[in-house]
């Protein structure tokens, strides 16, 4: 900070209270790179201390005054310049003046909202950061410190099973249900896929999990699909009238809870792609979407007692599909939504990997 | 707590470690010549994988092993390799992942909490290496926590539908059933819900993974080419033992009871095995079922197993499958048998009461028959074939079983509308066969006899079938001997036998072949000796009634079937005399008897035959002879008398002639029964044919012959001694030299003079004073006058030595002379 080897200095280091003891959760950076940052909650207090200690003993330190902020704000990636600031708060911690030793200033924002969890996308990212700043007549000393945010949700009253069925006539008719329409980010995915037609021959079927990322509004609007995972749940051909279980484990993978329309600026959606490919490598596949959700740790406390294999085991009758009597009904109108007779399923020729995907598997 | 964060942490990088380096399968299809190279490559990876993973085992580092064994795994991916050669890859890599297994079993014993390493393997990305881990890991789990068995188990099963590739599906299903193999639950069922899981809970296991299996095999048929049927069906062969274990498991368990399986494992895999609709699973399967439960189950469980078996597909072959399952309760019944009579103690291990082993399988043969339109008749009566030799086996003693059959067996046929079955068929083997083996098993034709059914079964052949078979029942009894005793059975046996006895209707014209026939009446008429009766009366009958049918045989069969009903009448008729201080009226009934003969061998003659009917009259007469009943010389003269006029009207070739002559003459020789006013007539009568035949040397012969009628022959006159009438004698054998003398060849001239000589040297050893030493010498230097004059050959030669036998027989009668025996002073030899 110093320019020309004269004049005063200063270190800036800001320590939150409690840190030695706080929850860390891994963000992963602009870079790619990931860091562990203390986890706070929405409506938390953030507290702590900001100690400025002086580079060289016995010289003062001529300032305008030192403030911290606690800032949350979203980084449009194609929009370098315009940081749009969702939260801004302001302490100020000294009034102009000089600085002759070292000092320590408590600060303290007391139930700060927080609205968003942190995020890091392809063209977007959130962040949560403090920033002390001790303003001098030609160069700021400031300092910032990123800190997570995680959104907890509650359980969604209605979570639905998501049943649907499918298909391309006289070609393919497919009835898929996954167990829930909401996860929560540890959850596991069961359904089951039941054949009701087939007459192509069918080499393999896989769900993906797709991350879609739309940033901007109007013509400006961009989408980014991230196949998170890939995951085969069928080898071989089946007949007409098998029934294949599905269960994917959500943990191993790095998702993050559902985001919509975040302060206008973007939104993270997340969908569950069920892909089948033929011999001659013709991909067919449904898109659905799936809401993904932060569980709070407490639940996931008691969650830890539970026997550890068993809750998530296929039900003995997860074999058949519903008999005609078990179609849902569409009077409660709680059952399903989503349900509407026989949709179209997609048909691609060629494997369709034309988007940029992780690989997940080859 | 820190450990699941552990575990946690591993979690978010598995996804990453599966899914890293994972092997693809080519696309590019290489010839079937380069199976051992990517059998090679792949054992090869799996090699190096399986090195890897030890490694860290070694190491401690868990992670990095179930990365190496999911690259492993990953090569089982493949759809290049054959069955075989995919089956050496799975035995090399399952071989392997036992040291995994290992590993976690230890790392478990020791405390160590991998606690979701269940979870932590579903991470993997490709379907197959997962659920591989899968099933190594729950076994694992199961091994070190019973208590999460029964769900463990409900999952893995439900988890491996995700394969549904025939050859990976059953291959990945049978490394399933293979790791479970020692951890089924294994105890009876209990009301408390058990985790450990009962023995229902591995009933529904093994039958889910039979079911699911049976389905994977049976769709590989339906796969690829149709040109490429037969290779698939080869393959499919390879891989049916992989099906078959699952019923071999069910089989092992023991808490399977007679109830257990009667209600829920037969019905199980019965179910899967004919809804599959597929010809070789369902026989391969219903063989197995056969094959590995115990014969306790089968015979409790006939119904059902049969019962399916009448719906399996057209082309099984149904009757091999219902013909195994009796032939091992046949056998079962038997040994079991065998051993409750080794130990009494205990209650009896056979077939129990309540089942009615025939009855069942006599139903549902029936059934199957009834409801399987396209079965071949051969098997058809394959079936009858079978349910008759378990009869035999289990019920030695239930002749109406055997009769059921044959009955059944006729049904069918009808319901066929097969009246007469082609000898050439091979439903006739077959129909012979069943039909054998009532014959060959009892070796009795009594017992045939009793067979109701049996006859009309028989007439379901056609003519050359049952030829054959009456030949081989005739042979039968034969060799068993069997005596047939009453006149009814006499009926059957002949009815039975009808087509050797008169001509059928579907016989084929042309030509009859007379040796064949031959052979076929001789064996008839060996029969007939067979009928015998302790009574004299039934015999009779018997008699009577084999006379009516085998009297419509028609002239061929006759001359070689009545002759021995002849002889057996004669042999009764000295039965009726040996009995007679018993029966009152035993002339009557040999009168009757002979009567019989009469008109018996009347019968032969009127079938044109002449010789045989002479024999048969002149050997009546001997035995009324013997017999001397009431009456007995008329009868007798009647006998002589029709041989004689058989031999006068019928008999015209000359060699006949003479040996007819000699035959009466030997016959009235032994006769003692005649008064002089019968005899003479007869001997004159004899004399004068022999004079009377055509050729001189017969005529020689022929008068020499009478000559001893008048030396030995006895009449009432002579008072049943021997007449010895010399004088007469001489005159007989003078004629005979007086007819030498017209011989015209010298060699024939000389051999009847050689024959004289010897008759004249007979009289004069037995005492007849009308024949003189001159007379020998007279003749014999008529032989040495004319001997020189012979050409030499070889009836020379002949004639020659009888001479000097007889001379040397003089020369030893001079030598040694017998105490009161003639002189020979005044030969010359």
């Amino acid at each position: 900070m110093s320019f020309f080897g004269f004049g005063q200095s200063a270190e800036i280091d800001i320590y939150l209270d409690g840190q030695e003891s706080r929850k860390t959760a891994e963000v992963k950076m602009e870079d790619n790179k990931k860091e562990r940052l203390l986890l706070y909650y929405d409506g938390e207090t953030v507290s702590g201390k900001v100690n400025i200690s002086l580079k060289k003993a016995g010289s003062k330190l001529e300032h305008q005054g030192i403030k911290i902020e606690f800032i949350g704000q979203i980084e449009l990636f194609y929009d370098r310049g315009n940081h749009h600031e969702f939260t801004s708060l302001v302490k100020e911690l000294a009034r102009p003046g000089e600085m002759i030793a070292n000092t320590s200033y408590p600060f303290e924002f007391s139930c700060v909202e927080k609205p968003y969890e942190v995020y890091t996308g392809v063209n977007v990212k959130l962040r949560y950061f403090l920033k002390v700043t001790v303003v001098r007549r030609l160069q700021d000393i400031y300092k910032e410190l990123d800190i997570a945010v995680h959104t907890l949700s509650s359980y969604p009253d209605i979570n639905n099973s998501i049943k649907m069925e499918v298909g391309i006539e006289d070609c393919l008719h497919i009835e898929f249900e996954y167990n829930k329409s909401k996860y929560h980010l540890k959850d596991v995915i069961i359904g089951k896929i039941y054949f009701l037609l087939v007459r192509i021959k069918i080499k393999h079927m896989e769900i993906a999990i797709i991350k879609r990322e739309t940033t901007g509004s109007g013509q400006n609007i961009y989408h980014e699909n991230d196949t998170i995972a890939k995951y085969e749940i069928m080898d071989g051909a089946p007949v007409r009238g098998e029934s294949i279980p599905i269960r994917v484990f959500l943990a191993g993978y790095e998702l993050t809870p559902t985001m919509r329309d975040i302060n206008k600026k973007f939104s993270v959606k997340y969908f569950l792609n069920l892909v089948l490919m033929d011999t001659e490598d013709r991909r067919y596949f449904k898109q659905q979407e799936i809401t993904l959700w932060r569980k709070g740790e407490k639940t996931r406390k008691a969650n830890l007692q539970s026997p550890l294999v068993a809750t998530h085991l296929v039900n003995s009758d997860a074999d058949r599909a519903p008999k005609p009597e078990e179609v849902p009904v569409l009077e409660d109108g709680a059952v399903n939504e989503i349900s509407e007779g026989i949709q179209n399923m997609t048909r691609e020729q060629g494997d369709g990997e034309t988007q940029k995907a992780p690989q997940t598997h080859e | 707590m820190s450990s699941y964060q552990v575990g946690l942490g591993w979690n978010k990088h598995y996804s990453k470690i599966f899914n890293g380096g994972m092997p693809t399968t080519p696309q590019q299809l290489s010839p079937v010549e380069e199976q051992e190279k990517l059998l090679d490559e792949a054992l090869a990876t799996v090699k190096n994988e399986a090195f890897k993973m030890k490694r860290c085992l070694d190491k401690n580092k868990l992670m990095d092993a179930l990365k190496s064994a999911s690259v492993m795994l990953g090569e089982l991916r493949t759809s290049l390799l054959s069955p075989k050669s995919y089956y050496e890859l799975y035995m090399s890599i399952t071989d392997e992942l036992r040291h995994m297994e290992l590993f976690l079993i230890d790392e478990f014993q020791k405390g160590r909490k991998v606690s979701d390493l269940y979870e932590l393997v579903q991470y993997a990305g490709n379907i197959v290496p997962r659920l591989y881990l899968l099933i190594t890991v729950g076994l694992v789990y199961i091994k070190s926590n019973q208590m999460f068995r029964r769900d463990l188990l409900k999952d893995l099963v439900e988890m491996c539908r995700g394969v549904q590739h025939p050859l990976r599906g059953l291959f990945l299903r049978n490394y399933l059933l293979q790791c479970t193999r020692n951890v089924l639950p294994d105890v009876p069922d209990s009301d408390s819900d058990n985790p450990e899981g009962t023995v229902k809970d591995s009933i529904d296991f093994v039958l889910m993974n039979f079911a699911e299996m049976n389905k994977l095999w049976v769709r590989m048929q339906h796969q690829g080419h149709s040109r490429e049927r037969q290779h698939r069906e080869r393959e499919r062969e390879e891989l049916r033992i992989l099906v078959g274990t699952n019923l071999v498991r069910l089989s092992q368990l023991e808490s399977v009871t007679l109830e257990k399986y009667q209600k829920s494992v037969l019905p199980g895999i019965l179910e899967q095995v004919v809804s599959c609709r597929d010809a070789i699973a369902q026989e391969y399967l219903m063989e197995c079922i056969i094959q590995v439960f115990p014969d306790e189950f089968h015979i409790q469980t006939l119904n059902p197993f049969l019962k399916s078996c009448a719906e399996l597909e057209s082309g099984v072959n149904v009757k091999n499958i219902v013909i195994s399952l009796m032939e091992r309760l046949a056998t079962y019944s038997q040994r079991t048998d065998g051993m409750s009579m080794a130990n009494d103690s205990g209650s009896p291990m056979g077939v129990p009461m309540d089942v009615q082993l025939f009855e069942v399988f006599s139903e549902q043969v029936a059934s199957i028959i009834a409801t399987r339109q396209y079965l071949p008749s051969e098997d058809m009566v394959a079936l009858q074939v079978a349910l008759v030799n378990l009869a035999l086996k289990c019920y030695p003693d239930r002749v109406d079983y055997i009769d059921k059959v044959m009955l059944g067996s006729v049904e069918v046929f009808q319901r066929l509308g097969l009246e007469r079955i082609e000898y050439n068929e091979l439903v006739a083997k077959e129909l012979s066969k069943l039909l054998k083996i009532p014959v060959d098993h009892y070796s009795n034709i009594l017992t045939v006899l009793q067979l109701k059914h049996y006859a009309a079964l028989m007439q379901h052949l056609d003519y050359y079938g049952r030829k054959s078979l009456s030949m081989y029942i005739l042979t039968n009894a034969l060799d068993s001997e069997t005596v047939i005793p009453s006149q009814e059975e006499v009926e059957q046996a002949l009815s039975l036998v009808s087509t050797l006895v008169t001509d059928q209707s579907d016989q084929p014209a042309g030509e009859v072949d007379m040796e064949e026939l031959a052979e076929e009446q001789s064996l008839l008429a060996r029969l007939i000796h067979q009928f015998k009766s302790e009574s004299a009366d039934q015999q009779y009958l018997i008699l009577n009634s084999a006379r009516k049918i085998l009297g419509s045989g028609g002239q061929q069969r006759i001359k070689h079937t009545l002759p021995p009903l002849v002889f057996q009448a004669y042999q009764l008729a000295f039965k009726y005399r040996d009995l007679k201080a018993e029966d009152d009226i035993w002339e009557k009934k040999c009168q009757k008897i002979f009567q019989f003969c009469h008109s018996t061998i009347t019968a032969l003659v009127k079938a044109e035959l002449a010789e045989l009917p002479l024999r048969l009259f002149l050997q009546g007469a001997l035995a009324i002879d013997q017999i001397a009943f009431d009456n007995h010389e008329t009868v007798a003269y009647e006998f002589l008398s029709q041989a004689f006029s058989l031999y006068e009207d019928e008999i015209s070739d000359s060699k006949a002639q003479l040996a007819a002559i000699t035959l009466i003459v030997g016959t009235l020789e032994k006769i003692s029964c005649f008064s002089e006013e019968n005899a003479e007539p007869l001997i004159t009568q004899c004399a004068l044919a022999a004079s009377k035949l055509l050729k001189k040397p017969d005529q020689c012969r022929g008068v020499a012959t009478c000559s001893h009628l008048l030396w030995s022959g006895k009449t009432l006159a002579s008072n049943k001694q021997e007449m010895h009438d010399g004088k007469r004698v001489v005159e007989c054998l003078k004629k005979g030299v007086r007819i030498a003398n017209q011989c015209m060849d010298i060699s024939v001239q000389v051999q009847l003079f050689v024959e004289l000589l010897n008759h004249y040297v007979y009289f004069y050893e037995n005492g007849n004073d009308q024949v003189t030493v001159q007379m020998l010498n007279q003749l014999i230097g008529k032989i040495r006058e004319e001997s020189p004059n012979l050409e030499s050959s070889e009836e020379t030669e002949q004639i020659t030595k009888h001479f000097n036998n007889t001379l040397d027989h003089l020369r030893a009668r001079i030598e040694n002379p017998e105490t009161d025996g003639v002189s020979y002073e005044g030969i010359e030899i």
